[in-house]
């Protein structure tokens, strides 16, 4: 499992920011296919790199120019196609809103004009050396990779 | 009776095929109220509201003990002013649910005609009703089932089906505690909760339709439409900020607390009897029949304050005590002038939380029974300068129906005429964080967090060689545990020993899109990549009644060595 696959922002900006999970990231690229056609930035090529950075705005298949109005439809039909209330419908293989709370993260930074000014720095330098890391708590990628909870055939117990 | 209903529907279910495999269950919505309670369904392209053999489609929330068999409104006959004077009927169950004796909304209801004791030391209270003579020991889950299977049955024996899955409405400020006593008391009756709605969210769903529609006759409207949903019923008042575009509702702000129809009925009957607390302390028949007449007297009078402006009391409760008065519209506002400066707050609170001002509001949804009180109605539209309120809602039916659309948009049902393309993206209107730092609430997930979600925040040990950590989690809003509720705890043994800061205890907070809440808690140490012992995951809330003891038992046995600091990252 690769290590450094996910992206780093300053905690004390906007913890927020630190939910990446990359490793849905192909799964996410599949299915975005059959949705807006925003996603200009997807046909790059740069499959490697898309993949271990990436960005706010390619969660919400928005241009890094994206108005916030544009930001704000973008979440709103991909939180149609990914909220776990009409997810079920579409995709058998439930991921309990995994890609939703990613796209909700994503949202919440790119709608508050100050987080995202900031993202926006912080994108930069990640541009000028692959390796530029900002302190991140160790945790987090522990959250990502060991915490998957899942239903279990006792919920109904309680 | 209800039995056969029942088998004849799962007959014909077996013979219409093809109906059962277009459509997969959809869930039906119920809307149980403290006073009254309603079910509906989409029927495919609209809701429905089911009506039970009397025609009725708002039932009184009560059950009376008689003999053996229970009743409740569903099925019985009348709510006979004789049933609530006699002491077997049993109501205002959600306001008793999953609350301990020391709560203020138990001593409240301890003036109700039937048997409220407590004895003051955080356990849950006991309640009983009078039959025969005998005080028959009930609890608020046991009530409500029996009234839940009440409404199954007329569900299933309209809609020729087996009804399992149901949305259910609660009130915001339902503590989690509370909502698994609801989700168990489903259990009880054969219930599978599938959404457990706050009733403001599911009024915010059916305004979401309404504006889709709109949108669709005249294409191009489809702009960002925010809303305030303001919902009194007779226990409880909830607020609820929404933004509506294109069929998504996103709740961006809830508030919600413990007053209602029934706190103006009650201080209604103080101001009428003012020494009434100490006469009916004995809770004897006699004084649960006086308790009963000025209740009912009482309600009238508030109902018709109403539609006039004052109104003559006029009851005989035995053993010479007359009440005989003239009540007027101002002296009923004036004796609940506290209760509606709650409401008040309630709305500017729920502003304030949305970031959002009185002029951005675009409606302002006021449903619920107290609706009809004109006081409440002035109270909403001058904090929004005298806007009119949103008209095309039933007042008394908007939760219900609201719940009926989110069944079948969650059951996932066929829509080829894209009336269900709608979604709610619901917020947790409490905080929920674990004990650190002391005495200190530390939150995890604020209020107001979009559901589904997921955060973490890392800790570590206060003392050397710590090896073991209480986590303790709590939800509410204060800043000391002592203030919020406890969901529950866990131990995390087999920290490697350490100095004190070193180990990272990672506590992640876990709420799925059915609001299940999971606590995970993993130990890493510095320059390590995999946790230093399995994670735990706990689902919560774990503790039962007396949660207030687990912590002062907690504290007792183990003071402050088990104890947990938030992490300060160095830079």
């Amino acid at each position: 499992m690769p290590t450094s696959l996910t992206l780093a922002v300053v905690p004390t900006v906007s913890p927020r920011l630190l939910q990446r999970q990359s490793s849905d990231r192909i799964s996410l690229r599949r299915i975005s296919l059959s949705v807006v056609a925003t996603a200009t930035e997807a046909e790059s090529g740069k499959m490697e790199s898309r993949r271990s950075t990436a960005s706010l705005y390619e969660v919400l298949r928005v241009e890094k120019d994206a108005s916030t109005m544009e930001i704000k439809s973008a979440y709103r039909s991909l939180a149609k196609i990914y909220h776990p209330d009409t997810v079920v419908k579409r995709l058998p293989e439930y991921d309990n809103g995994r890609e939703f709370i990613e796209i909700r993260n994503a949202y919440e930074a790119l709608s508050d004009p100050s987080a995202r000014a900031m993202y926006d720095l912080s994108l930069m330098a990640a541009h000028g050396g692959r390796n530029s890391r900002f302190a991140r708590p160790l945790g987090m990628n522990l959250s990502s990779e060991f915490y998957t909870t899942g239903r279990w055939e006792t919920d109904q117990c309680w | 009776m209800a039995e056969q209903a029942y088998t004849v529907a799962s007959d014909s279910e077996t013979t219409g095929e093809e109906k059962s495999s277009t459509f997969p269950e959809i869930a039906i919505g119920v809307d149980i109220g403290t006073s009254q309670c309603s079910v509906a369904v989409w029927n495919g392209s609209q809701v429905e509201l089911l009506k039970n053999t009397r025609n009725q489609k708002m039932m009184r929330s009560y059950v009376t003990f008689k003999e053996d068999t229970p009743s409740g409104g569903v099925s019985s006959q009348l709510f006979h002013e004789h049933d609530l004077l006699s002491g077997a009927t049993i109501f205002n169950m959600k306001r008793l649910i999953g609350r301990v004796d020391t709560d203020p909304v138990i001593h409240a209801s301890k003036n109700l005609p039937f048997l409220v004791q407590t004895l003051d030391i955080g356990v849950r209270p006991f309640i009983a009703a009078l039959v025969n003579n005998m005080w028959r020991s009930t609890t608020p889950e046991e009530v409500l089932a029996i009234f839940l299977v009440e409404l199954r049955a007329m569900a299933e024996a309209q809609l020729k089906r087996p009804i399992r899955n149901i949305v259910l409405t609660v009130p915001v400020s339902f503590s989690r505690f509370q909502l698994t006593r609801i989700e168990r008391t489903c259990a009880m009756a054969g219930l599978h909760v599938l959404r457990l709605m706050p009733e403001p969210t599911a009024v915010a769903l059916l305004y979401g339709q309404h504006q889709q529609q709109a949108s669709h006759e005249n294409t191009g409207s489809g702009c960002e439409k925010i809303a305030l949903i303001f919902n009194m019923g007779a226990g409880y008042c909830d607020v609820a900020v929404t933004a509506t575009a294109g069929g998504v509702s996103q709740i961006k702000a809830l508030a919600g607390y413990t007053i209602g129809g029934e706190d103006l009925l009650q201080n209604m009957m103080c101001y009428l009897l003012p020494d009434s607390q100490s006469l009916f302390k004995n809770h004897g028949v006699k004084e649960i029949k006086s308790m009963g007449l000025l209740r009912v007297a009482t309600q009238d009078a508030i109902h018709q304050l109403s539609s006039q402006t004052n109104v003559q009391v006029d009851v005989d409760l035995g053993d010479g005590l007359k009440i005989c008065k003239v009540v007027d519209r101002e002296e009923f506002e004036e004796v609940n002038k506290n209760l509606f400066e709650k409401c008040e707050s309630l709305i500017i609170q729920c502003l304030q939380d949305a970031k959002v001002e009185v002029e951005d509001v675009n409606d302002v949804i006021i449903v619920g029974g107290c609706s009809f009180i004109p006081k409440v109605k002035n109270l909403v539209t001058n904090i929004f300068k005298g806007k009119e309120p949103y008209k095309g809602m039933n007042p008394l039916e908007a939760a219900v129906c609201g719940a009926a659309v989110e069944g079948a948009v969650a059951s996932g049902i066929n829509d080829p005429f894209g009336y269900l393309d709608l979604l709610t993206i619901q917020a947790t209107p409490l905080a929920i964080g674990i004990r650190a730092n002391g005495n200190n609430f530390i939150p995890l997930i604020p209020r107001n967090t979009t559901m589904p979600a997921r955060k973490d925040v890392v800790f570590t040990t206060i003392h050397d060689n710590q090896t073991e950590a209480l986590i303790l989690v709590y939800e509410g809003e204060g800043k000391k545990v002592e203030e919020n509720h406890m969901l529950g705890y866990f131990k995390i043994t087999g920290i490697p020993r350490a100095p004190k800061g070193v180990p990272e205890i990672n506590v992640c907070m876990d709420i799925d899109a059915a609001n299940v809440l999971r606590v995970l808690a993993g130990v890493v140490m510095p320059g390590c990549r995999q946790p230093a012992i399995p994670v735990m995951e706990v689902r919560m809330p774990t503790v039962d009644d007396g949660h207030g003891w687990c912590a002062e038992a907690l504290n007792r046995t183990y003071g402050a060595s088990l104890n947990l600091v938030t992490l300060q990252k160095k830079a």
